[in-house]
């Protein structure tokens, strides 16, 4: 009896040994393939940040075009709105200004027959005209403010344009300084350059080097998006040897490019009033002038806005 | 005494002639087509100055004229000492033989003078017969007893630098200061005639200003020390002299151009403009001027040859020429000289700084020759 009891302890402790392996067992073997699922799962969260962080960076591609696209569309839009407003407002302007001129002309005329109830009608229509200049006023300061506030927000500096510069070609009217990119707000049209031979106090123009007395460069300058006051122009002109063509020494002096430091011919200082068509001209003398290709280049805040060659044989 | 003289300028000129050959820094190759070559000999303060110069025929409407050659013999006659006496006379008579038989100027085309700055100083320490002796015994080693050597005064010197440094068509226009080691002087014509001019002077230059600034360091000798008290010396000068001296000058209404010359006005130029090597005359603009100025201050290795030929775009220009300009700079100038003289002309340029107008400021690089070519000039139209 006492040797079943025993046995009977033996079995059962044999019995916990065997569940408390199998316990253990099982707890290692999840344990292990627990950490292989770590794995396996680390390994597919770095593929997915790389892709993930391509996407990102495409998404943001996507966001930073679409919010340019929309700069430029509203910017376009304002434009045109700002156009077609300018338009509506003359139209209207001139309606006025018609009105206006009837009912000075029936004021004026005080003959009995005189017809006061059409003037009184046309003061009227004046009236209705006033109102609504007036709220065309308000319109155009609002589109005004709106294109201010797009301005603004497309000279704000780019970061990622900061990181990843790109070399300024001349034609592109942008020049990336040091700081945020500089506009070259001028456009420069009508560009010429002459040779003039002078005979006492006539001149006329020559393309005989030998006869030549003085290079007449004349251009105009456009810019519609801003009043400024002690504008300068950068006139430099390149003699067929490639050197800069100096009128004096008081007239001639250096500026900065995104290229580097530049020797200038010529500098036209101005005030500038919005949208007019200036018509800039300046004169250069020389000793000699050798026979060849003569290229006057104009540059406003460094960049280059106009070009223009004349050759002399 | 005779044999003294012809002794001591034998010898100098041995000296010198290697001295004035070997640079050979302007070939003597005519400029202009029309055009005689003279020279001016001028006794300084610090030495004794000769400028061969080319004048074109046509300088008084163009005002121009080629500086052949600009050489200087350091001999501080205004020491009064009986050495640098003996010096002066040496180096004077040496350059005058170099003019008349090496580049063979006639002697009706050589010019003597001597400067305000010497006759100032003679006079402050009653010294004037040491001029006089001074022209006997050059007039006497040559033979010459009707030369004409004249002593020039501050106004007429002042007056002559503007008709030689500024072109006729800025006559009337431009406000010409020369800001020296240790004085200001400048002017301009008032009323539209040459003969009218009107003097401006302060009692600052360039080394009485670093000078003074140094003064007040005491035992601190750091740059921050010396920049603290450079900007107390400038604020004073400033408000005791500088305000008040371009005010009564009543140049601001009557010019458009404030022309500097003098030694820091050529150190800037050729320091801060290395592509305008060439020009005798750089414009500049206060912003420039100042942004320079704390360069100076805080990044002064940047003032190399080496930075600035880097910095430049057009790699066509002679970096020989700018290299040893650059170098020339360095050893007439200090940090502390430049900063000092930098800090001077933007306290007088502030005077002309206005919102509603803006003059053109000039920075001239030969104003050293501008007086005695002037000087040649005006005596050979006469």
């Amino acid at each position: 009896m006492k040797d079943a009891k025993s046995l009977l302890l033996l079995l059962v402790s044999l019995l916990l040994v065997l569940v408390s392996f199998v316990l253990i067992w099982t707890w290692g073997y999840r344990y292990y393939t627990g950490r292989d699922e770590y794995k396996v799962n680390a390994k597919i969260v770095l593929t997915d940040s790389s892709s993930l962080a391509s996407r990102i960076r495409d998404s943001l591609q996507k966001v930073y075009d679409e919010t340019i696209n929309k700069l430029d569309a509203r910017l376009d839009s304002s434009l045109l709105n700002s156009d077609s407003l300018k338009a509506e407002l003359e139209m209207k302007l001139s309606e006025f200004f018609r009105l206006s001129n009837e009912i000075r002309v029936l004021l004026s005329n005080r003959s009995p027959n005189n017809n006061f109830a059409v003037a009184k009608q046309k003061l009227g229509e004046l009236q209705t005209k006033v109102d609504d200049l007036e709220d065309k006023n308000k319109v155009v300061e609002t589109e005004n403010n709106t294109l201010g506030n797009i301005l603004e927000q497309l000279n704000k500096p780019d970061k990622t344009a900061e990181k990843n510069p790109k070399p300024v070609s001349p034609g592109n009217n942008i020049a990336a300084g040091n700081g945020n990119p500089v506009y070259a707000v001028f456009n420069a049209t009508d560009l010429r350059l002459a040779a003039i031979n002078m005979n006492n106090d006539n001149e006329a123009e020559t393309s005989l080097a030998d006869q030549a007395n003085k290079l007449v460069g004349t251009f105009t300058v456009t810019n519609n998006i801003s009043q400024l006051s002690n504008v300068e122009m950068m006139v430099v002109v390149l003699q067929p040897d490639g050197r800069v063509l100096k009128n004096s020494e008081w007239d001639s002096g250096s500026f900065n490019t995104p290229d580097g430091k530049k020797i200038y011919s010529y500098k036209l200082s101005f005030n500038y009033a919005k949208g007019e068509q200036k018509q800039l001209l300046f004169s250069l003398k020389a000793d000699k002038y050798q026979k060849g290709n003569y290229t006057m280049q104009v540059y406003y805040n460094g960049i280059l806005i106009g070009r223009v060659s004349k050759t002399l044989s | 005494m005779n044999n003294t003289f012809r002794c001591v300028s034998l010898t100098a000129s041995l000296i010198l002639f290697n001295f004035l050959i070997a640079p050979a820094q302007n070939t003597y190759v005519a400029k202009y087509e029309n055009s005689g070559v003279f020279a001016g000999i001028e006794v300084g303060s610090k030495g004794v100055k000769m400028s061969l110069l080319e004048i074109d025929k046509n300088a008084r409407q163009t005002g121009s004229f080629s500086i052949i050659k600009d050489t200087t013999i350091n001999t501080d006659f205004i020491s009064f000492t009986q050495s640098t006496y003996l010096s002066t006379v040496g180096a004077l008579n040496t350059l005058y033989d170099v003019a008349v038989k090496d580049y063979k100027i006639p002697t009706g085309n050589i010019f003597t003078a001597i400067s305000s700055g010497v006759n100032i100083q003679a006079e402050k320490e009653n010294k004037l017969n040491w001029i006089d002796q001074l022209i006997n015994a050059f007039r006497f080693n040559f033979n010459e007893p009707e030369r004409k050597v004249t002593v020039i005064d501050v106004k007429e010197e002042a007056r002559l630098s503007h008709l030689g440094i500024v072109p006729d068509s800025r006559r009337y226009n431009t406000f010409l200061i020369d800001i020296g080691s240790g004085n200001t002087k400048g002017g301009y014509f008032p009323n539209g005639n040459i003969k009218e001019f009107k003097l401006f002077q302060l009692s600052w230059g360039t080394k009485s200003v670093s000078n003074a600034a140094e003064k007040k360091m005491e035992s601190d000798n750091s740059m921050d020390n010396y920049n603290r008290q450079l900007a107390r010396v400038l604020s004073g000068a400033e408000n005791t002299e500088i305000i008040y001296a371009v005010n009564e000058s009543g140049s601001f209404p009557m010019s458009d151009n404030v022309a500097f010359s003098g030694g820091i006005a050529w150190s800037l130029a050729t320091l801060m403009f290395p592509e305008l090597i060439e020009n005798s005359v750089v414009p500049v603009t206060y912003e420039e001027v100042l942004g320079f100025s704390e360069k100076l201050a805080h990044n002064y290795s940047t003032m190399s040859d080496y930075y600035l030929i880097k910095a430049m775009g057009d790699k066509s220009l002679d970096m020989n020429v700018i290299n040893r300009e650059t170098k020339r700079v360095k050893q007439v100038f200090d940090q502390r000289s430049l900063m000092a003289g930098t800090g001077l002309l933007l306290k007088i340029m502030r005077q002309f700084e206005s919102i509603n107008e803006r003059k053109n400021f000039y920075l001239v690089k030969n104003g050293s020759v501008g007086w005695i070519s002037a000087y040649v000039n005006q005596n050979t139209l006469k």
